[in-house]
């Protein structure tokens, strides 16, 4: 027999300790602490039994874990902290005594990061101890990154000194240039809360979110410090990461900045890469960059001329030059051919999706001009990194165009962000006039270009090709923008496929109804040669609606086009085959009692459909049935564990049920918008 | 000219001077004039003005009486007249006014010599308190007197009269040429012209340009040192120097090696101006290397739980998202209305028709400072989330068609009993059945017609308790327990063979049933009473085919017997010692194995196949070696009360019923403790029972139902056996809350009857 044991020396009682124990342990202030805990991930847990831990003190506190704590004990920054403190203790007391040459001697010593952003320690060994590996680092770096982001992009006030705000920005950019050279920018969504960008670093995806370049309201109360604390811990990390990064794509770090640029809103036009061994391709990104200066040299007169000729030119086969140059694209990329299957019944085998380009290199043949009211900052970052290397702008998006004439006849894309003034849309003979100036009217376009939203760059990036432009089109009724994110898990809503897809059973057989309700009351106002002619069509007349609806969808939008045939065919061969039934019956009963057909055209449908509701509804009770049953042999726990799974999921289908059910009721207002 | 001014001013002033005040500036003549004789021997000329200047202030506070003495004092300041000069002047008033005070005589030396008269130091001699003659009018305007010669009263009560005005031509003088120090005011108290002296109007100007009033005054005097001007000759110590003072010291050239150290190991720095220093630290990059230049991966501490990320963003969050996922106005003015702790989502979707016209978030900074306190602030607890298919956990549960067969519907209602039917019984052919109430009878129906066939009243108070057929087809012997007798019974029903066979078995124990009895008493001689009497039921009874009688102490509530037909047990809940017994048959012979037993026996049954006795108290079930004589295992159903058990046909397991609702099966191989717990009826289950052939089961409950449950047992160790519940089998009638009594499965098919207390009982097929 062991030793007794005794209350309180083992298990949950000794493991954790309350954080006011910590702090007196450490020794340190309460603040001190929190920063430690902050910079060396310590949080607080959860004890596996409450009331043991805290030795059955009813006040609830949190807990850390001791070793955890033990941890801290051996941390170099205590004594930091430590000598920092009697510092302090210095000064004040110099204050107090009245000295106060002595107090702003002492005063010199003293670090003050939350003003200078600079602190006397550095965090090396604590990223070190933190991250082990460098792919931990990088799983770590979505907050990071977001934090960072956010604070390039405060306003600085005397809780964020200029100087952080600067050197976020700096490792914001420098983090973006990596991301440029090394191609490994994936995805990108625009959010109502700013802009995501999805990242694949050696493997690990990262995550983050930056807002949109707007002055960031502070509302509530939001301790900076705290958040200063993160980003102190945070800015050191990303160094120490766009280190190995830069290093491990062979270029210099940290690159070289030019503080002129910089001041003209240069952005990432104002870093210089470096080779580190070799002179690689990295070096060519930013020579493109300083292009500006000989592009606006020729003397604009002579421009103008030669735009005029170039002009002249162009109007004369606009369509005939575009299909040449499409036709010579085709001809030149190495492309895997589409394999169709000619005659049905043969497998399908799964094909690479982006025909032979990389995603990687989708822009690179293009050259962009973004207009004056387009986010500069996001769209050359995207552009850039998807291998975009001309990107010209407005001279007032700042400095680092690739031209600032906008009449420039490389540009191939031209993204705007404007309505379309219709004032201004004929277009008459002012165009000579516009000639001389830079800048084109409102709606003038340049021919041989493609005008687009800025959402098409977007869409174009997460979709691996490039969209349509026409759906983009300046001032056109944008596509939804959906996020790249989402997994789509089987039975949830899915708004990229039709709602015939996804929808159960029953609410199909709701919603014909409805349909057919709805083409009732039309009946009536139609003339009878029209419904005539409806039960010609055969019997599944209750499905003209929505055969309808998809050839109006059909002429809005290629993209949808000919996707619902297949399934539509399979869900109507049931319904036909009875209805067919129906009708026929139907028939014969016609003939024995010598009245015309078209007596009843819609009743057998509606009476079908009461059918099919009706047997669907049995359906559901017997499953129900079974379940109850099967549920019976469950054990308690596992019984409520059940049950529990089942709220959730039915919480989840009412969601898309909602959701449907919107999505049915646009569609039927659209349908009838048309009609 | 400023003489002149003097000379006329005092031709002025002179007119008004009174008589009886002369004296009094006399005095102060002389002692001033005494006062710069002394004067001019150590101090300059301009202390002297000083002193003089001193003078001034006294006459001034003596009023009108020092006009003269006034005069005089000013002329020294502005016209830089020597003493002697003022001297002779002073004189020369003096004499004007009141002839010489003293004598001049020769002293001894020749020199002249002025000799004072004395003065006589009266009250009234030197009264410097003295006021001129004030004005006592008090604090009247003195426009009141205007009519008047005079303008008020002095002290002693005379008028002062108003002093004669100028005459015109003098007012004419007067207006031409100004005097010195006039002001054009005239003194209230006097009614006189108010003049104010130069010096006067120096001091008025000094101390309007905030100087010292005082001229000559020197707020900072040369200090005057005393002490160390002059260099002493004597040394005040006469002590040797010490030798510290030639010898360097040891603990300074410490200090400073100390220091030098520190420079050579760069500790110290040399000086740079605070700027400098500034400008260059902001110039210091912060060093980066290659932090990860050795990594090498740690595995992660079972303790260490990363910050689970941020979820991603889904469709809604779309600044365009699909029409569908934007809020209608009932659900945006709900999400408003709620308290933004319990919003679902912090975010209402939006939708924005171009990019330019999305605004900033304005939660941002809130979220990420948020995302911040959970980081550090939160606890985190690993959470294993289930992420399976809810159906999974479901048991694969076979279908109800694949069960088949079971019985379903009531196929022939067996009624005529009156009261209860307390138990039932298919013969082990399988064609009768037999049934015993509360009307004492037992009665004998055909299965397949339902017609009764064979009946006996074997009581007429005690109901019939429990009804049993004997195994085997080779006999047909009917056991029945009513109150303490336990009768064997031959129902007829035309197969004379059979009856004689039947009529054998029963008869051969008679040769035995002294012999037993006597072996008993020779064992225990204490026992005076045998534990059961067999004997012939008495003619009538033998007549209707009842052939043995066996009397035990106390009721009998359950028979069951052995699978060979020898052996059949009873128990009798109230008999205390007795409440078990078994009967051997061929031998007559009734033993009680079991003297005591810890609580009340409720039911007892043989195992099927293996030498094993089962017998349920109230909460257990033990389960005895009949050979080896000892406890095999002891059961917890866990119930509180037993009602009755039945052993499945394998032998492995075994199904328990319990008066609190619950139906156990219990693993005989696996643990004491129930494997599945039932509780499907909402009443008292009275019985169970296994089918021989079939993977099936039955209970009956109170409630007025069967439930059949389909159950296989697998010799697979590793697999639990399956039971599925496949029937409930409704129509008997509750009376007097009691429904099923009792149940039996039919040998061969699967079919089962029940016994009900509505006096009916049922086939189900």
């Amino acid at each position: 027999m062991g030793r007794i044991k005794k209350k309180g020396e083992s298990g949950n009682a000794k493991n954790y300790i309350t954080r006011t124990q910590a702090v007196k342990k450490l020794q340190i202030s309460l603040p001190d602490f929190r920063k430690l805990c902050i910079w060396k991930g310590i949080f607080p847990r959860e004890p596996r039994n409450r009331k043991k831990a805290s030795k059955s003190a009813s006040a609830s506190t949190t807990f850390y874990y001791a070793k955890d704590i033990q941890f801290l004990l051996h941390e170099p920054l205590l004594q930091k902290f430590r000598e920092q403190k009697a510092l302090e203790k210095k000064i004040s007391r110099a204050l107090g005594r009245g000295d106060v040459g002595d107090a702003s001697r002492l005063e010199k010593n003293a670090a003050r990061p939350e003003k200078t952003g600079k602190p006397r320690y550095t965090l090396d060994h604590v990223i070190r101890d933190r991250y082990p590996t460098f792919v931990d680092a990088l799983r770590d770096l979505d907050d990071c990154l977001s934090m960072l982001f956010l604070f390039a992009n405060l306003p600085s006030t005397s809780t964020v000194p200029a100087k952080m705000i600067a050197r976020c920005e700096r490792l914001c950019l420098e983090f973006q240039h990596y991301l440029i050279t090394s191609q490994s920018l994936r995805k990108s969504f625009l959010s109502i809360k700013g802009i995501y960008y999805q990242a694949s670093i050696q493997g690990e995806d990262i995550l983050w979110l930056v807002p949109y370049k707007f002055n960031q309201r502070v509302v509530g109360d939001v301790d900076f410090r705290i958040m200063g604390t993160f980003v102190e811990f945070y800015m050191t990390l990303l160094g120490f990461v766009n280190f190995r990064l830069y290093t491990s794509v062979g270029l210099k770090y940290p690159p070289k900045f030019d503080q002129a640029k910089d001041d003209e809103a240069g952005e990432l036009g104002a870093f210089k890469l470096e080779g580190n061994l070799l002179n690689g391709s990295a070096e060519e990104a930013p020579a493109q960059l300083t292009n500006t200066e000989t592009e606006a040299g020729p003397d604009p007169k002579t421009q103008a001329e030669v735009n005029k000729l170039i002009r002249q030119m162009r109007e004369t086969d606009v369509d005939g030059d575009r299909v040449e140059t499409e036709a010579d694209k085709d001809e030149s990329i190495d492309a895997i051919d589409k394999f169709e299957p000619a005659a049905p019944g043969g497998d399908v085998l799964p094909q690479p999706s982006h025909s032979g380009s990389d995603p990687e290199s989708l822009f690179a043949n293009c050259t962009f001009y973004l207009s004056r009211e387009t986010p500069r900052q996001p769209l050359e970052f995207i552009l850039r990194a998807f291998g975009c290397k001309r990107i010209g702008w407005d001279a007032t998006l700042g400095e680092g165009a690739y031209t600032t004439d906008e009449r420039d006849p490389s540009i191939t894309h031209q993204i705007v962000d404007r309505p379309v003034i219709q004032a201004a849309m004929q277009e008459g003979g002012d165009g000579e006039d516009n000639q001389t100036s830079q800048k084109l009217a409102a709606n003038q376009r340049m021919p041989g270009r493609t005008y687009v939203q800025p959402q098409w760059v977007w869409d174009s990036i997460n979709d691996g090709e490039m969209k349509r432009p026409d759906l983009y089109a300046p001032g056109a009724q944008l596509p939804p923008h959906l996020s790249p994110f989402v997994q789509n898990t089987q039975g949830a809503y899915d708004p990229t496929m039709p709602l015939e897809d996804q929808q159960t059973k029953g609410e199909a057989l709701g919603d014909s109804e409805e349909e057919l309700d709805e083409d009732e009351a039309d009946e009536d106002d139609a003339d009878d040669s029209l419904a005539v002619k409806k039960i010609e069509t055969g019997a599944d007349s209750m499905d003209i609606a929505q055969s309808d609806d998809e050839e109006d969808e059909d002429g809005d939008n290629d993209s949808f086009g000919g996707f619902s045939d297949g399934e539509k065919a399979a869900d109507e061969s049931e319904d036909d085959e009875q209805a067919a039934e129906l009708q026929y019956q139907r028939e014969l009963e016609a003939e024995l009692t010598g009245k015309p057909v078209k007596q009843a055209p819609s009743n057998p449908q509606s009476k079908a459909k009461v059918e099919a509701k009706k047997r669907l509804a049995k359906q559901a009770k017997e499953e129900a049935e079974e379940i109850e049953r099967a549920k019976g042999m469950l054990s308690k726990k596992k019984r409520k564990l059940f049950e529990q799974m089942q709220y959730t999921n039915s919480k989840k289908s009412a969601e898309d049920l909602k959701l449907r059910e919107k999505r049915r009721k646009l569609e039927k207002q659209k349908a009838r918008a048309k009609a | 000219m400023a003489s002149t001014k003097s000379n006329l001013k005092r031709k002025a002033s002179l007119a008004e001077v009174y008589a009886a005040y002369e004296a009094q500036s006399d005095d102060e003549f002389g002692d001033g004039l005494l006062e710069g004789v002394l004067e001019d021997e150590s101090e300059d000329e301009e202390s002297e003005v000083g002193d003089d200047d001193d003078d001034d202030d006294d006459v001034d506070r003596d009023g009108f009486g020092a006009e003269d003495d006034e005069l005089a004092s000013d002329d020294i300041p502005t016209d830089d007249e020597t003493p002697d000069k003022r001297l002779a002047n002073g004189i020369g008033s003096d004499q004007e006014d009141i002839g010489p005070h003293y004598r001049i005589e020769t002293d001894a030396n020749g020199g002249t010599r002025y000799v004072y008269d004395d003065i006589d130091p009266v009250y009234d001699s030197d009264d410097t308190d003295a006021q001129g003659p004030t004005n006592t009018i008090g604090d009247i305007p003195l426009s009141f007197y205007d009519s008047y010669p005079h303008i008020g009263y002095d002290i002693n009560g005379k008028r002062i009269m108003r002093p004669a005005t100028g005459e015109a031509l003098d007012a004419l003088l007067d207006s031409i040429e100004v005097p010195k120090g006039w002001t054009g005011l005239t003194d209230p108290a006097t009614g006189k012209p108010l003049n104010l002296s130069q010096d006067e109007l120096e001091l008025l100007r000094r101390v309007q340009m905030n100087e010292v009033p005082e001229e000559g005054y020197d707020p900072y005097p040369d200090t005057v040192e005393w002490f160390t001007t002059f260099e002493e000759t004597m040394p005040l110590s006469a002590a040797p120097e010490p030798k510290r003072r030639f010898l360097p010291s040891k603990h300074e050239a410490k200090r400073i090696m100390k220091l030098v150290k520190a420079i050579r190991e760069g500790r110290i720095l040399p000086y740079k101006p605070p700027e400098e220093r500034e400008r260059e630290e902001e110039e210091e990059e912060e060093v980066h290397y290659d932090l990860w230049a050795d990594e090498t991966p740690r595995p992660p501490n079972v303790m260490h739980i990363p910050a689970p990320k941020l979820a991603p963003p889904g469709y809604d969050l779309s600044y365009n998202p699909p029409p569908e996922y934007l809020p209608t106005e009932d659900e945006k003015k709900s999400w408003e209305e709620m308290e933004p702790e319990e919003r679902e989502k912090e975010y209402l979707p939006q939708k924005y028709d171009s990019l330019r016209r999305t605004p900033a978030y304005d939660e941002f900074v809130k979220e990420r400072f948020e995302r911040c306190l959970d980081l550090y602030l939160a606890p985190r607890i690993r959470k294993n989330r289930l992420n399976i298919d809810p159906t999974s956990l479901l048991p694969k549960l076979p279908r109800p068609e694949e069960l088949r067969p079971f019985p379903t519907i009531a196929s022939i209602e067996f009624a005529g009993h009156e009261g209860r039917v307390r138990s039932v019984a298919i013969d082990p052919s399988g064609q009768w059945l037999a049934s015993g109430g509360d009307d004492g009878t037992v009665r004998v129906w055909g299965l397949a017609d339902g017609k009764q066939q064979w009946r006996v009243k074997l009581s007429s108070e005690d109901p019939v308790d429990a009804v049993r057929w004997r195994p085997g087809q080779e006999s047909s012997i009917l056991s029945a327990a009513v109150g303490e007798d336990i009768f064997l019974m031959i129902p007829s029903y035309g197969n004379p063979e059979l009856e004689q066979a039947s009529r054998d078995i029963l008869d051969a124990g008679f040769g035995y049933a002294t012999n037993g009895k006597q072996l008993t008493t020779a064992n225990g001689a204490a026992r005076k009473d045998p534990p059961a009497k067999w004997s012939r039921p008495g003619t009538r009874l033998e007549d209707e085919g009842v052939l043995l009688k066996i009397t035990v102490r106390s009721p009998v509530k359950t028979i069951s017997w052995h699978r060979r037909g020898d052996f059949f047990c009873t128990v009798s809940p109230t008999g205390q010692r007795s409440s078990v017994a078994i009967h051997t048959l061929s031998k007559h012979l009734t033993q009680i194995p079991f003297r005591k037993l810890p609580g009340l026996a409720q039911t007892a049954s043989f195992h099927p196949t293996r030498p094993l006795f089962f017998v349920a108290t109230q909460r257990s079930i033990r389960c005895y070696d009949l050979q080896k004589q000892e406890l095999v295992k002891s059961i917890q159903p866990g119930a509180r009360w037993i009602s009755s058990f039945d052993v499945h046909p394998g032998g492995d397991n075994l199904v328990v019923g319990s008066y609190d609702r619950r139906l156990l099966w219990h693993d005989l191989e696996m643990s004491s403790r129930p494997y599945k717990t039932m509780r499907f009826h909402p009443q008292a289950i009275r019985a169970v029972k296994f089918h021989r052939s079939y993977p099936l089961f039955a209970d009956c409950s109170d409630d007025g139902t069967l439930q059949i449950f389909h159950s296989k047992v697998v010799s697979d160790l590793m697999e639990g056996p399956t039971i599925v519940p496949v029937k409930m089998l409704k129509g008997h009638k509750v009376v007097n809350r009691l429904g099923v009594t009792d149940i039996d499965w039919h040998p061969q098919h699967p079919w089962c009857v029940s016994a009900g207390a509505d006096g009916t009982c049922r086939l189900w097929t």
